[in-house]
């Protein structure tokens, strides 16, 4: 037990070594800070709400750079990209935090966040899981075939509709392999750093689709370029909540050294597999934050009395960090068995590619 | 029980289960008693 002197509560270290370890693998590998899980579970822990959303903003950052190292070595990260797109974002959330602050004015800021997190979670969870499943079975029939397939398989032809947008400067990203008009990049910056900033996150799970499905990119380089998009949003995060005391620094001390292994491991973990397989986490983190925000609405909406409600949001929210954190792992170890040529289950070869 | 390794869908259930059931017990036995105090 750790007595956080700031946060005026006691808890043990260990826990939270683990829950910085299990969120830094998920956000290396599918890209994402995390903050719609890390949040709930501080409070969990019993960290005061703002307290809980300060520490997990700098924990945040820290594990984005962190992540952002390791992806920068693997080459999965388009600079030209990445900073195309920073101001966008940065305009977004700043955009969504007045909306944020507007809604709160008006007395329904808790539901219609939950309410918009549910639609737009929903949505994208819909849209990945489909357009995954797809290029799945496509790469199943490939091999049936006896076809070769490279890293990345998308079925979706939304990035051409973008892509042939004719409003200069054009961007070339090298490293994405797309050119784009850069009002483009900016624009889908905006627009998804605005409902990153509504919904009081950093947005990876929103940007990482958008960088896939309407700019064109790899899903490795997505995850890759939106971490550093993590860092600059979440350093920004970072600052304000200290400036306004809302860090327990030994809190995101201890939750840095759990996240400093865990994003080490969820970086290296996307050299194993394929595109369809992050796409696929990704999905499952999606439904499994929809589910919890689910929850936590009807908690809201049935006026805080149902108490088996509350329960299950819990045990979701820390549900979720375990099983994202076991798939992955799983797929890490299917993918070597794969290469030693031991027995896999027969869904897993379409989804790794051979251990390096 | 073989499906539950075979099939991705299978393999999904397993995890989950196995984490919200760990996840409930932790909660359960440990974080809902004083663990933690303000």
């Amino acid at each position: 037990m750790f007595d956080f002197v700031i946060a005026g509560i006691h808890a043990p270290i260990f826990l939270l070594v683990l829950t910085g370890f299990t969120v830094g693998v998920v956000g290396g590998f599918i890209g994402v800070g995390g903050g719609y899980m890390v949040t709930p579970a501080l409070i969990v822990f019993g960290f005061p709400g703002y307290m809980a959303s300060g520490i997990d903003a700098t924990h945040i950052a820290g594990k984005a750079v962190i992540s952002s190292i390791r992806h920068r070595q693997l080459g999965n990260i388009d600079w030209t990209l990445a900073l195309t797109m920073v101001g966008g974002t940065m305009l977004g959330v700043e955009l969504g935090v007045r909306l944020l602050n507007y809604t709160k004015k008006l007395g329904i800021a808790g539901v219609v966040l939950l309410a918009c997190s549910v639609v737009v979670m929903f949505f994208l969870f819909l849209y990945t899981q489909l357009e995954t499943r797809r290029a799945h079975k496509k790469i199943e029939e490939a091999a049936e075939a006896g076809r070769t397939v490279g890293r990345e398989l998308k079925t979706s032809t939304l990035h051409h509709f973008f892509q042939r947008i004719p409003l200069y400067p054009i961007v070339r990203c090298r490293t994405a392999r797309v050119v784009v008009s850069m009002w483009v990049v900016v624009l889908i910056g905006i627009a998804t750093g605005l409902l990153a900033g509504f919904l009081g996150v950093g947005g990876g799970f929103i940007r990482v689709p958008s960088l896939v499905y309407l700019i064109g990119a790899t899903t490795h380089i997505s995850v890759g370029t939106d971490l550093v998009e993590i860092v600059v949003s979440g350093g920004y995060g970072a600052l304000r909540q200290s400036m306004s005391g809302n860090v327990d620094m030994m809190a995101v001390l201890f939750m840095i050294v759990g996240a400093m292994i865990g994003a080490q491991f969820g970086s290296i973990a996307t050299a194993y597999v394929r595109g369809p397989a992050i796409r696929y986490i990704l999905s499952y983190s999606l439904i499994l934050a929809t589910t919890g925000a689910c929850l936590r609405l009807i908690y809201v909406l049935t006026g805080q009395k149902i108490e088996l409600l509350s329960f299950l949001a819990v045990v979701f929210t820390l549900g979720e960090m375990l099983f994202l954190c076991l798939f992955i792992v799983s797929l890490v170890v299917f993918s070597v068995r794969h290469k030693q040529g031991k027995r896999v289950p027969p869904w897993v070869p379409p989804l790794v590619v051979a251990a390096e | 029980m073989r499906w539950f390794i075979d099939s991705m869908l299978g393999y999904w259930i397993l995890l989950l289960a196995i984490s919200m059931g760990t996840a409930a017990a932790v909660y359960l036995l440990w974080l809902k008693q004083a663990a933690f105090s303000g």
